[in-house]
């Protein structure tokens, strides 16, 4: 079974999406941060991944959850403010 | 025929929003230095008024004469008995629903949208960014922002503007203009679609849009809206319950327990915070919000100052929290996935001023499709948690042979969410708990964390 086939429906878009979507829509292009909890009861998600990301990126993902949102506001401003300036140069 | 509802007249509707910061004591979210956020930081994308009620301590805000003549078109939302729920489980409790989903855009979103719009407008802005998922709070702005001769775009994540046309046309029908993300209208976009054209998109994209599609306004009359989690945006909320303490007191009634499913908090907020003002001065309710226990994070989790963030850079914030190396089992009530939860509520916890409850999710569609039979409207998924609870509750009564008062937040329609439905009616919807084992384990990561002071308001 390719897990990639894998359909649900995804709890922050509410439509369905397939398990290829969820490695890819977290930041930077890396696995969403629901991607355990969404799908360690279709396969063993947690063992696919392990053997698919490097030690520090699985960390990173097995250790993190969203960010408050004051908290990430502030981030996502400075990174449009540099966005920005960068598209003025 | 007896009437179901308690309809509050015009000239009843509140004049106010109540603000809980006035009542409670908070341990402010830390930033990276271990000092306290300043919110002022955020004025590149909000307007002074909305920063202003972020952090006021008054406990009364006027509600703008302009904002009541737009809540006019639904407000005062019903108070409803559910009579026909009652006869079904054969209980002496009263249980009565503050309908929410009678809106323009079908939940309780644009009892926030309406004011930001408002204020945005008198700011001098003339648009407003955001991004959505689902489409739930683009088409909530959307409606706010035609109300007031703004406009509105709305980042949309590519993968649910292709699947959710029907989206897209509410929100152009309201005037909003809805884009699919990633676009090429800003430098994230433009960055993604040219590593991948066909990238379906995320919301860390969309909202990274939004709030640079606000901030690169050269004229500066951009700013970006947020539907959930800030104070501003309880604040807004605070109308559902101010209404319904108001309609208890036409019928010579007051609640015993007041129920509400908290995710972001705005929904459980806004029905919940009058009533826990009323507590705070010495009356007896009891007050539930209401989760999935397959993300247990307020009822089985402690109470610590914990980061937002994987690399720990971020500020730290007072919350309930399971810890980074908890992975909650699957739900279907979107909204209400979050590990952590808004600090106001964590705080009511831990003073026991409410108290959490917690529900699985077959118990959550069992009640929702209960409630659709007996009392017709199809419940959002996240509604239906709190409706678990409000059965739960009112069999518990029948237990008792009390006459309790319930009332819950019916928060918003299910119309748009059937898919879930349906699973749940083919027998395709899985149930998980997570063991107490997984919880000690998981919050091992606190050990050596600042703990929050424990403040006691009353």
């Amino acid at each position: 079974m390719d897990p990639n086939t894998l359909e649900r429906r995804c709890p922050r878009l509410g439509g369905s999406v397939n398990f290829s979507y969820c490695q890819t829509c977290g930041n930077r292009k890396g696995p969403c941060f629901k991607i355990f909890d969404c799908w360690w009861e279709s396969f063993d998600v947690v063992e696919y991944l392990k053997k698919r990301l490097s030690t520090e990126e699985f960390t990173k993902l097995a250790e993190g959850r969203p960010r408050p949102k004051m908290t990430s506001l502030l981030e996502i401003i400075e990174q449009a403010r540099q966005n920005i300036e960068s598209s003025k140069k | 025929m007896k009437s179901k509802s308690v309809i509050l007249p015009k000239d009843e509707m509140p004049r106010q929003w109540y603000n809980i910061l006035s009542d409670i004591k908070m341990n402010p979210p830390l930033g990276p230095d271990g000092k306290p956020v300043n919110p002022e930081a955020l004025t590149p994308v909000f307007p002074m008024p909305l920063i202003e009620q972020e952090v006021s301590s008054e406990r009364w805000i006027d509600i703008p004469e302009p904002v009541l003549d737009v809540y006019d078109i639904w407000r005062p939302s019903p108070l409803t008995r559910a009579t026909g729920l009652e006869k079904a489980l054969k209980t002496p409790a009263k249980i009565y629903i503050k309908n929410e989903g009678l809106s323009p855009p079908g939940s309780h979103k644009p009892n926030t949208a309406v004011p930001q719009a408002y204020y945005n407008k008198i700011s001098g802005i003339e648009k407003i960014t955001t991004e959505t998922g689902a489409g739930q709070w683009g088409s909530a702005l959307s409606f706010a922002c035609a109300q007031f001769g703004l406009s509105c775009k709305v980042y949309m994540v590519r993968i649910s503007f292709d699947q959710k046309p029907y989206r897209k046309t509410m929100m152009e029908t309201w005037g909003g203009q809805c884009i699919s993300s990633p676009s090429p209208y800003t430098k994230t976009g433009k960055d993604a679609l040219a590593k991948d054209p066909d990238t379906p998109g995320s919301l860390a994209i969309s909202i990274s849009e939004a709030i640079e599609d606000a901030i690169g306004d050269k004229t500066g009359k951009s700013r970006y809206s947020l539907g959930s989690v800030l104070n501003h945006v309880m604040l807004h909320q605070s109308i559902i319950g101010l209404e319904a303490k108001k309609q208890f007191e036409i019928i010579g009634e007051y609640p015993d327990i007041v129920i509400g499913c908290a995710g972001g908090g705005s929904n459980f907020a806004g029905l919940a915070f009058p009533f826990v003002a009323d507590k705070i001065n010495g009356k007896e309710i009891e007050i539930y919000p209401v989760e999935p226990k397959a993300c247990p994070t307020m009822t089985r989790s402690p109470f610590v100052y914990d980061y937002g963030d994987i690399a720990g850079y971020t500020p730290m914030l007072p919350m309930y929290s399971l810890g980074h190396n908890f992975v909650p089992a699957p739900i279907h009530a979107g909204g209400l996935r979050y590990h952590g939860m808004a600090p106001t509520v964590s705080q009511l916890i831990k003073e026991g001023l409410i108290t959490p409850k917690s529900v699985n999710q077959l118990d959550a569609y069992k009640a929702g499709v209960l409630w659709a039979r007996t009392e017709g409207f199809i419940p959002a998924p996240e509604t239906n948690s709190a409706l678990a609870a409000v059965v739960e509750e009112a069999l518990k009564a029948k237990e008792e042979g009390r006459e309790k008062i319930i009332v819950a937040s019916f928060s918003g329609h299910g119309l748009l969410d059937l898919t879930a439905y349906e699973k749940y009616l083919s027998g395709e919807m899985a149930e998980s708990v997570v063991e107490d084992d997984d919880i000690i384990k998981s919050c091992e990561v606190f050990k050596d964390y600042p703990k929050p002071e424990i403040l006691k308001s009353t």
